[in-house]
């Protein structure tokens, strides 16, 4: 599954940069990602994901960890996990990239992941769906962190 | 095998009910299990109790009801493609159950259990709403009636509350008049595409069209833009400019990559089977029935 | 209201191939697994497990259903057939003497299953077209005959249709 998105936002790109950065934060303005907690500053965290499609709960505690910064603009992720009861993996690589754009600035989300396991192949056209539906609902959210 | 559960047999609507708002999510309604089984075995779901809707009264009841066909939750899809009533009402409905999954399935299979499942592949879900469909949902504490469209959300997604159960659904047979198809296309068990037609002619002029397409999306839809070209139409110009109507219908129909195909493919796969779904349609309008065959599907 | 509790059992009371059998059966057993290991009968069997192949098909009061998906407990009451009910003694069924006349079996994995469903048509109706056979049989699966010979057995053992006037 692969989603790109552009996202405006009307504060400035250091403020962007700056809420990115606080990565637990950053992490919880996607929908179903909670208890996102620093573990080692600017390189490891850890977050819980939860999602839900019909009857079918994925439960997953998710390794991220940062790969790639290029101050001021950009930023990549990987974030991976397992639920061993449905014995799916999610493995995600996410880049970030912040940009001057008019009074305020833009944010490109590239988004790439993948489930393994039964519900990657049951589920496989739901997932670009959803993803892409998470990722809108994401930037909605983190505008709101971004511009409140 | 399956990991160990309790298996409730309600004998009333408020006892299930009471059950589901007890257990939660440690529960599931059971009737033919042809989904639910499947996905206990692969280890997706996991849950403590079935609540086996089978003995619960009237559910598998076909009737008329003030005009309508009304078909209980609890009835195969075997006994929907036989029941007279359904042939009397809502003929094509009877021929689409006969081609549903396999005759395995279709014997266990239940009409309820299909649409609270919410597969966005399945047949029945894309062909009622030609029909104006209406579930009835019933709990504990009273029913209600949602059109097929609000009841189906999004991929195995319905918006049945917790403590309720589909018991019937409730079809609007077609004006006098109205001729339908429905084409289904796929190589693989569940159909990669289906499309349901039907034209209601007067005066030698189309009167009224129906266009649904399921399976290509997250879950099956009216085109409302499509149908509204069709108005005023001859059949022989449903004959000469079907191929448009396929167009309108292939950019407006909403499709997703899955393993059946991209949805680029899907959107043109949609472009030809409305097209001949309408060909159908308008012909059987006319009094002629199409032998036309084509590969990997199914003209009902 | 009647439940069977968590890791009970409960009794299941049916025939099988004509003979009376009682089991106490919990409520997840699938029935291909109390066929095949509690009954010992080994016709049907386990393929896609998911109810799409038909190797696994028995005839519950008379109708096809995927035995791999298919708890136990439904068939309290109701008679169950399996392959190994074809056979009166040594005397084949008409539809398994077609079958080895038509050459429609290889490796015999989907044999019985084709045979039940097929058992199945002819009942509901003996006389189908060649369509309406490859129709019915549609979900059972062979990888190995390409099913024409499958489909002539099955033509073979239909009752001819006697032609008007």
């Amino acid at each position: 599954m692969r989603v790109e998105r552009d996202l405006d936002v009307t504060a400035s790109p250091e403020r962007l940069w700056a809420v990115l950065w606080d990565v637990p934060r950053m992490v919880a303005c996607l929908p179903g990602c909670t208890e996102a907690r620093e573990v080692e500053p600017q390189k490891h965290y850890e977050a819980h994901m939860s999602q839900r499609v019909g009857p079918i709960s994925l439960s997953v505690p998710m390794q991220v960890t940062i790969v790639d910064v290029e101050p001021p603009g950009s930023l990549a992720l990987e974030a991976k996990g397992r639920d061993g009861s449905l014995g799916a993996s999610v493995a995600m690589s996410v880049r970030l990239v912040v940009a001057p754009r008019g009074g305020g600035s833009r944010l490109r989300v590239e988004a790439e992941g993948k489930i393994l396991g039964k519900l990657g192949a049951l589920g496989h056209g739901v997932i670009q769906r959803r993803a892409e539906e998470l990722i809108d609902e994401f930037g909605v959210r983190l505008k709101r962190v971004v511009e409140g | 095998m399956l990991r160990p559960f309790a298996l409730h047999r309600p004998a009333t609507v408020a006892e299930a009910s009471e059950i589901l708002a007890q257990e939660g999510r440690d529960a599931a309604l059971y009737a033919g299990g042809t989904e639910l089984l499947v996905i206990l075995k692969e280890g997706l779901l996991r849950v403590k109790s079935l609540v086996d809707v089978k003995r619960l009264p009237g559910l598998a009841d076909i009737r008329a009801d003030d005009g309508h066909l009304l078909i209980g939750a609890t009835a195969t899809h075997r006994t929907v493609e036989h029941a007279p009533e359904v042939h009397a009402r809502c003929p094509l409905i009877a021929r689409v159950a006969r081609h549903v999954a396999n005759v395995r399935v279709r014997s266990v299979g239940t009409v309820g259990g299909n649409l609270a499942f919410a597969d966005p592949h399945s047949d029945l879900a894309t062909v009622f709403l030609l029909f104006d469909a209406k579930v009835r949902l019933s709990a504990r504490a009273g029913e209600r009636e949602l059109a097929l469209g609000d009841f189906v959300v999004g991929p195995y997604e319905t918006s049945r509350r917790d403590e309720e159960i589909l018991t019937s659904v409730r079809l609007l047979p077609w004006p006098a008049g109205t001729a339908g198809a429905y084409v289904k296309y796929g190589l693989h068990e569940r159909p990669t595409l289906g499309v349901a037609v039907a034209l209601t002619v007067a005066g030698g002029a189309v009167r009224g069209a129906r266009i649904a397409v399921g399976c290509v999306g997250p879950r099956p839809q009216r085109l409302a833009g499509a149908e509204g070209r069709l108005g005023g139409w001859s059949l022989a110009d449903v004959e000469r400019r079907a191929e448009e109507v396929g167009a309108e219908a292939a950019a407006a129909v909403d499709a997703v990559d899955d393993l059946h195909g991209s949805a680029e493919y899907k959107r043109d796969m949609t472009r030809v089977f409305v097209r001949r779904a309408l060909l159908v349609a308008a012909g059987r309008a006319a009094g002629r029935e199409s032998h036309e065959r084509h590969p990997h599907t199914v003209v009902v | 209201m009647s439940v069977i509790p968590i890791r009970s059992s409960s009794s299941v009371r049916c025939t099988v191939n004509g003979r009376p059998v009682a089991l106490e059966v919990r409520p997840e057993a699938l029935l291909l697994d109390v066929l095949r290991d509690r009954l010992e009968l080994k016709g049907a069997r386990r393929s896609c497990d998911m109810q799409v192949c038909g190797a696994c098909t028995v005839l519950v009061d008379g109708a096809p259903v995927s035995a791999c998906t298919y708890l136990a407990v439904e068939v309290d009451g109701r008679e169950v057939t399996t392959v190994e009910g074809l056979a009166d003694g040594d005397r084949l069924h008409p539809l398994q003497e077609a079958f080895i006349d038509h050459g429609a079996v290889q490796c015999g994995f989907c044999t019985a299953g084709m045979l039940l469903t097929a058992k199945a048509l002819l009942a509901e109706d003996p006389s189908p077209t060649s369509e309406r056979v490859a129709e019915y049989l549609r979900g059972s699966l062979c990888r190995c005959t390409g099913y024409r010979k499958i489909l002539d057995a099955i033509l073979a053992c239909a009752t001819p249709k006697v032609a008007a006037g």
